[in-house]
């Protein structure tokens, strides 16, 4: 699973789709993004421990939220998997707090909640989508194996023991390929900038 | 301002996971608003999430389920609006009706933040003193404002569960260095804190605590019942 897949053609095809959603409302398009994106939502939601009813309906959510928010939507920023990443954990976070508060409970926004700030100026703007280019690069400079201790350490349940065991490494080398993955990826991200 | 202490590495993965409980989410997001370099960190790390989404084995939906979402697309989106943002949220742990007030105008706070209800400042000990935030769903931590004028010395301490603190004015050192505006810190219970308070100005910081603060020493141990944390 190479990270630095936002630049392939392939992935430039999901960000086109979005696009055509928000300019055209392209029902067609849309089906293609749902075709692709809502089984691996699923399977996002099912890792997090989700029944699977519950994971199929938080799936179908996403994807309409997909739909409604494709005009916000902006390929030099978030490269189209992160973005639909983003709008799946939301969704997941969400239903959590709604579970826990009782289905009539008025609940915050958990998309402000991921807002640095409330209104990005221009410069904000600008300074994000040279973020979007410079984090590609930098996690295509990874090494697999740092990127795939990155990449497990998402799942909650994921404690770094359990990423021993189905990477069979000793778990030090987790935690040190953990660290190492991390403190790469924030010199990378100073070098750019 | 220069931000010289940073929440650890698996702090900021699990806030860009989604995973974090709401009040460690809170104090990470805090340092966030003020710390540039680690709010390019977080969107890596959503773009790390958003390959580890493309690479997940694709789980088949139900049947039907493209067509009644499809068969949604064209109603209103009620939640668009966000009509609920700029009323208070009714909060979870109730600090009861009287004498709340939103957070609007506390420095360095996020902005969905502002939105929040805090209980009036309850005294904690000479020259310090905090303030509990109402928060909007369940979670492990209690959130709070805690000011503590220039020069105080906080006890010697120690903690039952982690905290999680995010400066928002003034400073504090101790022997893990000096901390202002924007510095996090945290604390555990084999971290022992010998906390000094800036001299010039008095000092803000946002807390997420789980467990309690234990003091250390004879006279601590003395006060303890006597102390509000």
């Amino acid at each position: 699973m190479p990270a630095d897949a936002e630049a392939t053609p392939d992935n430039e095809d999901w960000s086109h789709a979005i696009a055509a959603v928000a300019a055209h409302r392209d029902r067609a398009a849309f089906a293609r993004l749902f075709a692709h994106f809502a089984p691996l939502t699923k399977s996002l939601m099912r890792r997090s421990g989700l029944p699977e009813s519950t994971a199929d309906e938080l799936a179908q959510e996403t994807l309409l939220l997909v739909w409604r928010k494709a005009s916000l939507f902006d390929p030099a920023t978030a490269g189209a998997s992160a973005w639909i990443f983003t709008i799946a954990r939301n969704v997941r976070i969400s239903a959590h707090r709604r579970g826990l508060a009782g289905a009539l409970a008025e609940l915050p926004d958990v998309d402000a909640s991921f807002q640095p700030d409330d209104s990005p100026g221009p410069e904000t703007r600008v300074a994000t989508a040279q973020a979007g280019r410079r984090v590609r690069a930098a996690l295509a400079k990874l090494s697999d194996a740092q990127r795939r201790v990155l990449e497990l350490s998402f799942f909650e349940e994921k404690a770094h023991g359990d990423i021993a065991r189905i990477l069979q490494i000793p778990l030090g080398t987790v935690k040190s390929r953990a660290r190492l993955a991390m403190s790469r990826m924030r010199e990378l991200l100073d070098e750019f900038s | 301002m220069t931000i010289r202490h940073h929440p650890p590495a698996d702090l900021l993965t699990s806030y860009a996971a989604g995973t974090l409980d709401l009040g460690d989410h809170i104090a990470v997001a805090t340092h966030l608003s003020a710390c540039p370099r680690c709010q390019a960190m977080a969107a890596a790390l959503e773009h790390v999430g958003g390959a580890v989404l493309t690479g997940l084995p694709p789980m088949p939906m139900t049947d039907g389920a493209l067509a009644r979402v499809t068969a949604r697309l064209d109603e209103p989106d009620r939640h668009s609006d966000h009509g609920n943002k700029d009323r208070a949220h009714p909060g979870h742990q109730d600090l009861g009706r009287t004498n709340r007030a939103p957070l609007d105008g506390v420095p360095g706070l996020p902005g969905f933040m502002r939105r929040y209800m805090a209980a009036p400042w309850i005294w904690v000990a000479p020259g310090v003193r905090m303030r509990p935030i109402q928060l909007p769903a369940a979670s492990d931590s209690r959130v709070f404002l805690l000011q503590s004028r220039p020069r105080t010395k906080m006890l010697e301490h120690t903690h039952t569960g982690t905290e999680l603190t995010c400066v928002l004015t003034g400073g504090f050192r101790h022997a893990a260095g000096d901390f202002g505006p924007g510095d996090f810190d945290w604390g555990d219970a084999e971290v022992r804190h010998d906390v000094t308070v800036a001299p010039s100005e008095t000092c803000l910081c946002l807390v997420a605590m789980r467990g309690e603060v234990r003091l250390r020493g004879f006279w601590g141990a003395l006060i303890q019942p006597f102390i509000r944390l």
